[in-house]
């Protein structure tokens, strides 16, 4: 296990808060949560692509850190219009 | 010395986004957590930019990290405001700022 490999693993942690904020506060506050959750998925991605050394893993990534664009932005206007 | 760059910036990235997500779960109001969100979307993503482009050079993985790095940058403070705002609507019925708030 390499040391890119060892930060993915701890920065799984952070997934403990996100979720207790996501699961017993209100939409807003869970909306932000589910954001930094992204931001937090698509950094371990980046870890365990480098970790594993395979270039086209580095995909992954790229393409959660668009998703998490737009499911921010969708779920922004629906929470603040419609919800 | 490179390695060890690589340890530090790596150390630094767990250690930003752990906080980020204990701040988020610590604060009390929304506009207080998305603070702590705006950070995960900032420093943890350039440490390990740093430490990616320090352990393989300009390679292709260097390109897709920072091109994941950059979108991340650029769609956090969209995100954030975007939130807010759906945050202020649902709270006030409107976005903008009351005549009480306007700086003068």
């Amino acid at each position: 296990m390499n040391e890119f490999l060892l930060a993915a693993t701890a920065m799984l942690a952070g997934f403990v808060p996100v979720g207790v904020v996501c699961l017993r506060e209100g939409p807003i506050d869970a909306l932000a949560a589910l954001e930094l959750a992204g931001a937090l998925a698509t950094t371990i991605l980046l870890c365990l692509s480098e970790g594993f050394g395979r270039s086209f893993y580095f995909d992954v990534p790229v393409v959660c850190a668009a998703l998490t664009w737009v499911s921010g932005l969708v779920f922004a206007r629906f929470l603040g219009r419609h919800i | 010395m490179s390695a060890l760059a690589v340890h530090v910036l790596l150390v630094v990235a767990v250690v930003a986004q752990l906080l980020s997500a204990l701040g988020l779960a610590v604060m009390r109001t929304a506009a207080d957590r998305l603070h702590y969100t705006s950070a995960a979307f900032t420093v943890g993503p350039f440490c390990v930019l740093a430490a990616v482009l320090l352990h393989t050079g300009m390679t292709t993985a260097g390109y897709d990290t920072i091109a994941t790095v950059g979108l991340l940058f650029l769609a956090g403070p969209v995100v954030v405001h975007a939130t807010a705002r759906a945050g202020r609507r649902r709270e006030l019925g409107d976005p903008r700022p009351r005549p009480e708030e306007r700086v003068r």
